[in-house]
């Protein structure tokens, strides 16, 4: 576990060792970009003589149940029941692909895998093409169309609002499930077997169990990606007053009460932190299920027999419904005159179309059209600095904290960099307007730059990069680098003759995989969004709550089948090691 | 018709003592056109101790899971105590639970979650004891296993050789008929082997029950075993006491795997009736052409090179033992080893003398089959 083992630093007692001045300079900027703006949002509640008396008025004044309980309440449903149906479709599904012999489990493997890297807005547009309903007013979807009533609650609101985040995010839950139920030795069930308990008392006493902590954390990670969800919520539930505490914090900061608005992004930060720091804490307990040593690593898959059709039925439906038809709705609705009438008449005029008085108020389609033209020009651009940036301070962040693991600079530079995972993008995105919104002593306010959207969108995705870094850097661990030690090599050598040319291809699918997050993301950019710096999905989300909803549902399109593709590049480039689909030898006969 | 025969047997109350315990006939396992298993036929009476030894690759693993009721066998049949519990035809007769038998697994396969404790209840639970039996069973094999201390702690936080003791306990704690041993010590370093051999015999002992035993290696199979089984390609080369493998070699195989040290395989060809190996005449041949004599390392003598009638070798190793000395030298490229009876440190690379006795140990043809 030594990782990339650099020129130790004794031979520098006089001075600094250059290790210890890389963590310190680290340190420094991951402070600006991390710690200074979430602490400037907290002082900015209580600054200016204002004690305490925002909190007041959030937690106990006069608008204190509309404004934070039943956001607030409404938050936590949806947290909760939404970590309960990504456990169980991702849970499904990761059981279906390890251990059992469905057909097509490889391809399920990988379908499952994508609607996480499907904007959550595009589920959120696509479910109102289909199922929109006249409550609001403005165009309705297909089902209205058709002269079918669909009632509010299926329409709007709490239901589908669940639906499309359990859609988003059960990806997560089927990957950690997967991979725990791929790292259950086959010899653990067999043992099992041989008690002669039946296999759904196996799966109840045995796999479970062992899986428990990947399910634990699958759990939390959905409750704390839900809460701080934006879209969603923002595009079912705003339209008929259901608020939770992102679009709330939204509305406030975009009505002026900024404060209040902080108040609220950071009793959101402590919903989403300490329900992922609860389940760290009951992962370190004593029962942490470190395999056992010994030999063996055989699958043994589950016969289903006749349900195999049956069960490929059912996911085949899952997938469908989650990956092809929120692509195919958008894309067809982009097409149509009148979003939900896919009987009377298609054009083109929304992606391609000139100005026409006859269309939407005059304005041209997407690819003719300047202002969006240049949003995707920005977004690409502002998507791939950021995967640039946070990749190179990634790995450097990630060879501080190797190198540096026994000290105190170390532990920091590892607790700063993974801060923001804790934090909710829109709150992160309040907390950059907290701190650059105004210029800091001679700087100018950054309030507006594409650079600070690159920063902001860097220090977001830093969890994620560092990790990549990590993960890269202990590949080429252990004794390929201590063989290339003994050769003489020094640093940059084997930098450049090992460690590079081992790692490059997943330090690039780290690279893409950011871009593909910036690329998908609303809430982040939400409330950083400026007329100077139009990001693409903020320019959807807008589009669509000014009603023109072809337009809206042609950029999300866009962006979906960009970020797909871009996923699937990754993941050829990862060479995607996915331990539980390893052949296995004729158990399914 | 093999089937009609043997299901009259399992009606007919045959006097138990006649009833082998294990029966296997000609076994096989194929996996598409490789046969991991063919034509394996052992029978052995209940309370032996079965020993599969044989390198990786043999089959003996996939034999053992058969006997589990974990693999299916493409042809032949198993059959336990009289029932027969799979056969190719049938499939798996009986599935693993009701055969009777335990399993230890080579990774020991503790389920991670539950104490130990925990662990040696669980099959019992499962097999729907009643909680104060279970209670005063698992305190009983525990005890068995010396390993009463560590009830209550989880398999992460004991020994490899404490978790081996928990997977034995595991597997007797329901009282099997049959005890199944995946390479069970493999994990295990070089003492706390040898001492898990000894604690394996008790348990069969104390047991009474029948054990197969899996390994790769020969002098666990000597040690511990009344019957071995040496595979070799997924066949058996030969089955017997260990007794009558290390006297009664049927094949060069078994000669050269058995044994410590096995012993020497000579490769001569016969010219006017008698062997010659290296240019150097042996013993009177009967045949012709050319053929293996086996020597086992006692009767070999050590001599000065260039000694009348010895070959001339290359010493490539000298070992102590026990007051003795065991010296291996190439003559060309066969390895020969001797144990001669003075302590004598020799050089590598010492240029030494081999004297074969006249009579050889035994006689294989070209194939490797005993000829006399």
């Amino acid at each position: 576990m030594t990782a990339l083992t650099w020129p130790v630093a004794s031979g520098w007692r006089r001075g600094m060792s250059p290790t210890l001045m890389l963590g310190l300079a680290l340190c420094a900027v991951l402070a600006v970009l991390v710690a200074a703006p979430l602490l400037t949002v907290a002082l900015a509640t209580v600054s200016e003589g204002r004690g305490l008396s925002v909190w007041q008025q959030v937690f106990a004044g006069r608008i204190a149940q509309n404004f934070l309980w039943s956001p607030l309440a409404n938050t936590m449903v949806i947290g909760v029941l939404v970590a309960l149906g990504t456990i169980a479709v991702g849970g499904f599904l990761a059981w279906l692909v390890v251990l059992t012999d469905v057909p097509f489990r490889r391809t399920i493997g990988v379908l499952a895998t994508l609607p996480y890297m499907i904007p959550s807005f595009a589920a959120a547009f696509a479910w109102g093409v289909i199922f929109r309903n006249e409550r609001v007013g403005g165009q309705v979807g297909v089902l209205a169309e058709l002269g079918i009533a669909v009632p509010d609650w299926l329409a709007w609101g709490m239901t589908p609002t669940l639906l499309v985040l359990i859609a988003h995010y059960y990806s997560l839950a089927f990957l950690l499930i997967a991979a725990a139920l791929a790292s259950v030795n086959a010899d653990l069930i067999e043992a099992g077997t041989m008690t002669g308990a039946r296999p759904s008392r196996i799966l109840i006493g045995i796999t479970l169990p062992v899986v428990i902590p990947a399910i634990l954390s699958a759990g939390s990670l959905a409750f704390a990606g839900a809460v701080s969800n934006f879209a969603a919520p923002a595009i079912l539930g705003l339209p008929v007053g259901m608020h939770t505490l992102s679009t709330r914090l939204y509305g406030a900061i975009s009505t002026g009460q900024v404060e209040r608005g902080y108040v609220l992004a950071i009793v959101l930060i402590a919903v989403a932190a300490l329900v992922l720091w609860a389940s760290n804490r009951v992962m370190a307990g004593r029962r942490s299920f470190a395999t056992i040593s010994g030999k063996g690593g055989r699958k043994r898959r589950f016969t289903l027999g006749p349900w195999r059709w049956p069960l490929l039925a059912v996911a085949a439906l899952i997938l469908a419904l989650t990956t092809l038809m929120p692509l195919l709705a958008l894309l067809v609705s982009s097409l149509t005159l009148r979003t939900g009438d896919i009987f009377s008449g298609y054009t083109l005029h929304f992606w391609i179309g000139g100005s026409d008085p006859a269309y939407a108020q005059g304005q041209a389609g997407i690819l003719r059209n300047p202002e969006t033209l240049r949003a995707i020009g920005m977004t690409l651009a502002f998507a791939a600095s950021v995967a640039v940036v946070s990749m190179v301070l990634g790995l450097a962040i990630a060879y501080g904290i190797t190198r540096l693991k026994r000290h105190a600079i170390g532990s920091l530079l590892n607790q700063l960099a993974f801060l923001p995972a804790l934090v909710p993008g829109i709150a992160f995105g309040a907390a950059y307007i907290a701190l650059f919104g105004a210029p800091i002593g001679p700087f100018p306010a950054l309030y507006g730059t594409f650079a600070l959207l690159v920063i902001a969108g860097a220090a977001y995705t830093l969890p994620f990069t560092v990790q990549s870094g990590r993960a890269a850097m202990e590949q080429v661990a252990g004794e390929l680098e201590d063989s290339a030690r003994m050769t003489g090599a020094g640093f940059p050598r084997r930098l450049l003759a090992i460690f590079l040319p081992l790692t490059a291809r997943s330090l690039m699918a780290g690279g893409v995989l950011t871009f593909v997050k910036i690329l998908r993301d609303l809430s982040l950019v939400v409330l950083l969004f400026t007329p100077a710096t139009p990001v693409l999905s903020v320019l959807a989300y807008r589009y669509a709550s000014e009603g023109f909803l072809q337009f809206g549902n042609a950029i999300t399109a866009l962006i979906t089948v960009v970020a797909l593709a871009s996923t699937l590049l990754a993941q050829r480039l990862q060479g995607k090691a996915e331990p539980w689909l390893d052949e296995d030898r004729g158990e399914t006969r | 018709m093999n089937i009609h025969i043997r299901e009259r047997q399992e009606g007919t109350d045959m006097p138990q003592a006649q009833v082998p315990a294990i029966e296997i006939s000609h076994l096989e396992r194929a996996y598409g056109t490789f046969k991991a298993v063919s034509d394996v036929n052992i029978t052995v009476p209940r309370g032996s101790f079965l020993v599969l030894v044989g390198p990786s690759g043999c089959g003996k693993s996939t034999m053992l899971r058969m006997l589990a009721g974990l693999e299916t066998p493409t042809g032949g049949s198993i059959t336990f105590e009289g029932r027969e519990v799979a056969s190719g035809l049938r499939g798996i007769i009986r599935g693993p639970a009701d055969r009777d038998c335990g399993l230890v697994f080579q990774s020991y396969a503790l389920w991670p979650h539950m104490t130990v404790a925990a662990n040696v209840e669980w099959p019992l639970k499962v097999a729907k004891w009643s909680g104060v039996d279970r209670k005063a069973r698992v305190a009983e094999v525990l005890k068995l296993m010396a390993i009463d201390h560590l009830a209550e702690r989880y398999p992460n936080e004991i020994s490899g050789g404490q978790q081996q003791r928990v997977a034995i306990a595991r597997m007797i704690a329901p009282r099997p008929k049959i005890l199944l041993f995946d390479e069970p010590l493999s994990n295990l370093d070089a003492k706390l082997r040898v001492e898990m051999r000894t604690e394996l015999m008790r348990v069969h002992r104390a047991t009474g029950a029948t054990s197969v035993y899996v390994t790769h290696d020969q002098v666990e199979a000597l040690t511990m075993a009344t019957h071995v089984a040496v595979l070799k390609d997924g066949r058996v080369d030969q089955f017997g006491s260990p007794d009558e493998l290390l006297h009664n070699p049927q094949t060069a195989f078994v000669a050269t795997f058995i044994g410590t040290p096995p012993a020497n395989l000579v490769p001569v060809t016969a010219l006017d009736g008698s062997w010659f190996f290296a240019g150097v005449r042996l013993g009177p041949s009967q045949d012709a052409g050319s053929a293996q004599l086996m020597y086992r390392a006692e009767r070999l003598g050590v001599t000065d090179h260039g000694a009348e009638n010895a070959v001339r070798a290359e010493v490539v190793e000298s070992v102590p033992l026990a007051g003795r000395t065991m010296v291996t030298a190439l003559v060309g490229e066969t390895r020969l080893t001797a144990v001669i009876d003075r302590m004598h440190r020799f050089a590598i690379g010492e240029p030494i003398g081999i004297r074969l006795p006249s009579e050889p140990d035994g006689v294989f043809d070209e194939k490797g089959i005993r000829r006399s």
